[in-house]
């Protein structure tokens, strides 16, 4: 009796970490095979099943054995301007999550918890963007963007009599604020801390309203802390959308050195007169590093924070 | 400190759901009053209106002499505490007890030696650094209270503080607000469902149903001179044993009425304005019914359902033939003979017997 149902539980934890593992290795492994190939000295190896998950380097015979190299990852920097582009990817993106985060809290809490005409209509407009496709927002938010640096031209101009077209780079063709304008004010940061600021007991806000608190003191002293977990997903969210985003970068920065990794490296990596695929192996891996930390330093906030509050 | 009055005070949610229908009272300087009532009567939708947490349709509401319907909650100079306790958990409590006070601006020295004057009143000086989810559920009710002592307000609003706690800290903290109503002298309005809170804390009890402040007054005036059915039914534990009986009788001190099956019983009220006919109800406390000997002319012969033995006393579950309603006994400790299917002989003593109109009114009482 003893010795099968210890069977059984030896079974099943087996059985449990098969399949996790295996799961793991499934989604892991375009970068795994990213980070081989870019470990490699060349391509000889990297669609062979399953050599390609381990680096293979060539040795002096011209034969090829397991190794690792750096070399694609030291001419990543030497082919691209690859800090460039990390510095304005860290740029666009922290912006981006900034603007996310504080729009889509001031946006949900009224919804969430203040009682006002229209707050259903809105509520529901704002969600009703999420069912148009992101591309038929492209063109819009080209013109507006376009418009918006000529307004910022003219402004300065007006005000300053300056025709230096400083300003302009501030918001239109080819600034940060450009690409991250269009999606702060996203459908999906709203809905996320609407939910959130929804289970918020109502106690604990007539409490603080009780105690004196204004509605932005509540908001600030009393929402925020308790829907951390919320915000931290948001701001993952957030991240790793803007650091990974392509398309509409790609439309506003045109100029080289305002351009994020992900517009930067497949314009200069791919493409017919493009270097080896080692190299966008290594830069692939390169931009993909500094998400992953990121959330190893975030991902304790995704504990509950309500633990204590009532009952 | 300060009293605060009601007039007329109304609350609707839409234009059709009224849930206070016109409700005055005075809540004088100092009082502990407790508003009770069954689940939805309104005495929770009461309390936040006094607290400034919900809108007052119509009606005015003074706390001392000054108008509050539009003052903020936070210069109503209340304090709540709340049936959930509405800690902020990202703070310690001795931050959640501050929290008022850093709002309102209050200097540092002033702050700590406030929150340790109420942290020393409630024990708890040892659980200050502690975050809310370190501490017991009462623990927990202890900081709210605290948090609401630490402001030093002029009315105290509790809202079913004791409800989550288990029986018997339940008693402890019902002693211990007793004590520290005694201590701070400040008026202390109190929402509870239960009856026993309601009956032990109370200077004066408001009895709330459907929205209608009910009946006010002293526990024992209350218990004693229910001036309804329902306020007689509410207080009591258990329920007051009511009948459906007809007047036979209208005396210058006491109402004869009949039961079904012809049993008669007289009760000590002023029935003037009954006719002999009319429909009536007849209470009678469990506490005031007597068992009686067999040949006692008075005995009403009945037979036992069911008794439980609480230790102090016994109670009996018995059945009149021919009458539907149970009837709720409450005897003494020494009765511990009586078992299921005994016939025994009961007796409505007239001087605790209460008679109620159609409407549900009472009766006058009269004592002799």
């Amino acid at each position: 009796m003893f010795k099968s149902k210890e069977l059984n539980r030896i079974f099943s934890v087996v059985l449990q970490y098969a399949s996790l593992s295996a799961f793991g290795l499934f989604t892991m492994f375009p970068l795994l095979w990213a980070l081989s190939f870019g470990l490699s000295s060349d391509g000889s190896y990297a669609y062979l099943f399953p050599d390609s998950f381990l680096p293979h380097v060539a040795d002096e015979a011209g034969g090829y054995g397991i190794g690792a190299t750096l070399v694609w990852f030291e001419r990543v920097f030497v082919e691209i301007p690859f800090s460039v582009y990390f510095k304005n990817s860290v740029i666009i993106t922290t912006l981006a999550v900034v603007g996310t985060v504080v729009i889509s809290v001031l946006a949900a809490y009224p919804l969430s918890r203040m009682r006002f005409f229209g707050r259903n209509f809105i509520f529901v407009a704002i969600i009703a963007t999420l069912m148009l496709p992101q591309e038929t927002a492209l063109v819009p938010n080209y013109i507006t963007i376009v418009k918006l640096g000529n307004f910022a031209d003219w402004l300065q101009l007006t005000l300053t009599g300056s025709d230096a077209a400083t300003w302009k780079k501030l918001i239109g063709m080819n600034s940060y604020l450009g690409v991250v304008l269009p999606g702060v004010a996203g459908a999906f940061g709203i809905f996320l801390m609407k939910q959130a600021f929804e289970a918020v007991p109502q106690d604990l806000i007539d409490a603080a309203r009780v105690d004196g608190a204004t509605e932005m003191q509540i908001l600030w002293r009393v929402m925020l802390p308790v829907t951390t977990p919320s915000i931290a997903a948001l701001a993952i969210f957030t991240l790793v959308n803007q650091w990974n985003e392509y398309i509409w970068s790609s439309i506003v920065m045109r100029a080289k050195d305002m351009q994020p990794l992900a517009v930067g490296v497949f314009n200069d990596l791919t493409g017919p007169l493009s270097g080896s695929q080692n190299t966008l192996m290594a830069a692939i891996v390169l931009t993909v590093i500094p998400v992953l930390i990121f959330f190893a330093f975030t991902q304790r906030y995704f504990i509950s924070g309500m633990d204590g509050a009532v009952k | 400190m300060a009293s605060v009055t009601l007039k007329n005070i109304k609350k609707n949610y839409t234009k059709d759901v009224c849930v206070i229908k016109g409700a005055d009272l005075e809540i004088k300087d100092g009082e502990f009053v407790v508003f009770v009532g069954p689940s939805g009567c309104g005495k929770s939708t009461m309390m936040r209106m006094i607290a400034g947490l919900e809108e007052i349709t119509s009606g005015e509401l003074y706390i001392g002499d000054t108008l509050s319907n539009d003052i903020h909650a936070s210069k109503r100079g209340i304090a709540m505490v709340f049936q959930s306790y509405a800690l902020y958990p990202h703070m310690t409590v001795y931050d959640n007890m501050a929290f008022a006070l850093k709002l309102a601006g209050t200097p540092k020295a002033e702050i700590d030696q406030r929150v340790k004057k109420a942290a020393e009143i409630l024990q708890m000086t040892h659980l200050l650094e502690r975050k809310p989810k370190a501490l017991s559920g009462g623990q927990r009710q202890r900081v709210a209270i605290g948090r609401s002592i630490v402001r030093n307000p002029k009315v105290f609003l509790f809202d079913e503080p004791l409800s989550n706690l288990d029986a018997s800290l339940r008693m402890n903290m019902r002693v211990e607000l007793s004590k520290l109503h005694q201590e701070l002298k400040t008026t202390m309005l109190y929402v509870t469902h239960d009856q026993v809170e309601a009956m032990t804390l109370a200077d004066r009890i408001v009895v709330f149903n459907a929205g209608v402040i009910q009946q006010v007054g002293t526990p024992l005036e209350m218990y004693e001179n229910p001036s309804n059915l329902f306020v007689a039914g509410f207080l009591g534990s258990p329920k007051m044993n009511i009948f459906e009986a007809q007047v036979v009788g209208v005396e210058q001190s006491a109402a004869v009425v009949r039961l079904p099956k012809g049993i008669s019983v007289r009760a000590a009220v002023n029935a003037s304005t009954a006719k002999v006919g009319d429909k009536v109800t007849l209470g009678i406390r469990p506490e005031h019914i007597q068992l009686c000997e067999e040949n006692d002319p008075e005995g009403i012969p009945a037979r036992v359902d069911l008794t439980e033995h609480l230790g102090d006393i016994v109670l009996a579950y018995v059945e009149i033939p021919g009458i539907n309603e149970i009837i709720c006994a409450k005897l003494p400790s020494n009765m511990t003979g009586l078992k299921y299917g005994d016939s025994v002989r009961i007796k409505f003593p007239e001087k605790h017997s209460m008679l109620f109109d159609a409407e549900g009114l009472a009766f006058k009482r009269v004592r002799s």
